[in-house]
């Protein structure tokens, strides 16, 4: 195989975007870590359900994709509210087998809930974008990916305002830096981790939602996506947001490049070689944690 | 006491071949043997130790592979294919808890759940040596002196003897002056150290050894099922050893083995279809996390408890 310049970039831009919608879901693991300091496995059927959603409000829509992105959003917003009441309000923060247990029965059965109404038959979305793209010289990249970089994007910067200059974000800091101190300048810890829990899940509503126009739509799109999440959250450090972007983006990156030149099963590896490697030279993770730093 | 009423069970177990030429009722027997091994295995790690793994899926997986691989790749006999299985997870254990259990416990569950997903993937995409998602079907029956065994009730002795002598083995393990190491790491690590105990050794010796056991479960298992395809890392049975664990009463070794004879005839009973089974699966998986934390065991331990607080009064 040649390389040429062309088809390093086109890999670079692809990685790009593969590796900021890691990023959403690694973002949204770290924010209910940092607050609740649990592990969130039905964070990948989060994103699932945003996908499906998408892909039934498109039709809705008349393919119009930012109404139907919206609205997939909140949907996934008001399930993880649901969740939060139902579940993970029972859960207290030294609890972390018992989080890890009760979310893995929720994927569970909304994976299985999902297969047995919609069959696992792989779904291909169309959206007013159809297949068309940008073309930069020899470069091609389709709409339906440049848009899901540019919302992610817009995504980190709103929620980088959002924890950085509203009281709702300062909250959630607070109690990721010291639980005891923010629970005696009067914060409560319910509210916030209920916030976080919902922003959280927007966020991943908000990537399988950019995700499902990219990539064929199954019951199973979250446990593989989340799976890589994880190691992001582990190499960037856990709780660590600003960490979890830079590893996502940069695991983007090395995937496509590694797809680009070797065999599929070398990339899927990727993630978990880096993971191992990062662990041995640095076990809290590449970025060290204090409290939840957004910046 | 309680060593007699095994003994008895195990006694009653080896028996069901004469009650019944059944193959159906004999294969849930051979099913029920193995994955109260693997669940006593997954209960040494998490149970014992306090280490969550899900890598248990993975060695559970490589197991399998490595069993059959043996006989039908490199043509060696069942038997050594099980010994390899073992020894195989053992060193994977090794290399991948070493870096991981230097980490605190949410790293590792984290890490180790990614390693099972990693071997999902390696088992479907290397094809050269798995095969891919076609898998390694006809697997050979094991025989031994000449026997083979090849029908379900003569393979229902193996996977009796099989589990026998490692139920034997880790409760030999559990009850030892290590098992109760273990529980102490559990419970309180600083203050293992400050006993003068260096956790790491215990941590990964419990590691290895359970993916050694889980592993060579593993291995049998497939000569069970008669073909190993990517189909054995079906996280249907990391779930079912975690719920014979949960259910069961995590870091009690007699609760778990109890809980794994009878839930694994539970599958069977919840025939409807495969998803709805899972959602059933799932539901009493956050049921049992909310009501009974602790299991079985540890709900008798509590009434017993309590019974004796009211004694005093």
């Amino acid at each position: 195989m040649t390389v040429t310049g062309t088809y390093l970039l086109q890999l670079t831009l692809n990685g790009i975007t593969l590796g900021l919608l890691y990023a959403l879901i690694a973002v949204g693991l770290s924010l209910i870590f940092g607050v609740m300091e649990i592990i969130n496995f039905a964070h990948g059927e989060f994103l699932m359900l945003g996908a499906f959603a998408m892909a039934f409000a498109l039709p809705v829509m008349g393919l119009l994709y930012w109404p139907a992105l919206g609205i997939s959003i909140v949907a996934i917003m008001l399930f993880g509210l649901v969740v939060y009441e139902l579940l993970l309000s029972r859960l207290r923060p030294d609890e972390f087998e018992r989080s890890i247990l009760v979310t893995l029965g929720l994927s569970i059965i909304v994976i299985h809930l999902v297969q047995y109404f919609f069959t696992a038959n792989p779904r291909l979305v169309d959206t007013q974008f159809g297949f068309e793209g940008v073309e930069i010289g020899a470069i091609r990249i389709t709409w339906t990916r440049v848009v899901a970089a540019g919302v992610a994007v817009a995504a980190f910067a709103g929620l980088y305002v959002v924890l950085r200059h509203t009281q709702f974000g300062r909250a959630m800091r607070a109690i990721a830096q010291n639980r005891e101190a923010a629970l005696m300048i009067g914060i409560r810890p319910r509210t916030v981790a209920r916030n976080a829990v919902v922003l959280a899940a927007g966020l991943c509503g908000l990537a399988g939602a950019a995700i499902s126009p990219i990539q064929l739509v199954t019951p199973y799109m979250g446990q593989f996506l989340i799976f890589k999440a994880f190691a992001l959250v582990i190499i960037g450090g856990l709780g660590n947001i600003p960490g979890a972007i830079v590893a996502a983006v940069a695991l983007g990156l090395i995937e496509s490049w590694i797809g680009g030149f070797f065999t599929i099963a070398w990339q899927e590896a990727a993630a978990f070689v880096i993971m191992i490697l990062v662990l041995f030279v640095r076990p809290e993770g590449l970025f060290k944690r204090g409290g939840m730093r957004v910046g | 006491m309680k060593l007699a009423a095994a003994l008895v069970a195990a006694l009653a177990f080896a028996a069901l071949p004469f009650l019944t030429s059944s193959n159906y009722i004999l294969g849930i027997g051979v099913s029920a043997l193995i994955f109260t091994v693997a669940a006593a295995a997954l209960n040494l790690i998490y149970g014992y130790t306090g280490l969550l793994s899900f890598a248990q899926l993975g060695f559970w997986g490589i197991g399998g592979y490595a069993s059959a691989l043996t006989v039908v790749t490199f043509g060696g006999t069942f038997w050594m294919g099980v010994l390899y299985a073992a020894l195989i997870n053992a060193a994977v254990a090794l290399v991948v808890g070493y870096p991981t259990l230097r980490t605190n416990r949410h790293a590792f569950v984290i890490v180790t759940l990614t390693f099972a997903l990693l071997v999902t993937l390696i088992a479907r995409d290397w094809v050269e040596l798995t095969r891919g998602p076609m898998g390694i079907p006809n697997l050979p029956a094991p025989s031994a002196f000449g026997h083979r065994f090849a029908n379900t009730s003569d393979f229902y002795w193996i996977a009796w003897a099989f589990s026998v002598a490692m139920l034997a083995l880790l409760y030999a393990l559990c009850s030892s002056r290590i098992g109760r190491t273990l529980i102490a790491i559990k419970q309180n690590e600083p203050l293992v150290r400050a006993q003068g105990i260096s956790p790491m050794p215990y941590k990964l010796a419990s590691f290895a050894i359970s993916a050694a056991i889980t592993g060579a479960a593993g291995g049998v298992f497939v000569f069970h099922l008669g073909i190993v395809d990517p189909l054995i890392l079906d996280f249907y049975y990391m779930q079912t050893f975690l719920i014979i664990v949960i259910i069961g009463g995590a870091g009690s070794f007699w609760g778990v083995v109890a809980s794994g004879v009878a839930l694994s005839a539970l599958p069977e009973v919840l025939r409807f279809s495969p998803d709805f089974r899972m959602v059933i699966y799932g539901v009493i998986l956050v049921a049992a996390m909310f009501v009974m934390p602790s299991g079985i065991a540890g709900w008798l331990r509590e009434r017993q408890v309590a019974r004796l607080r009211e004694a005093l009064q």
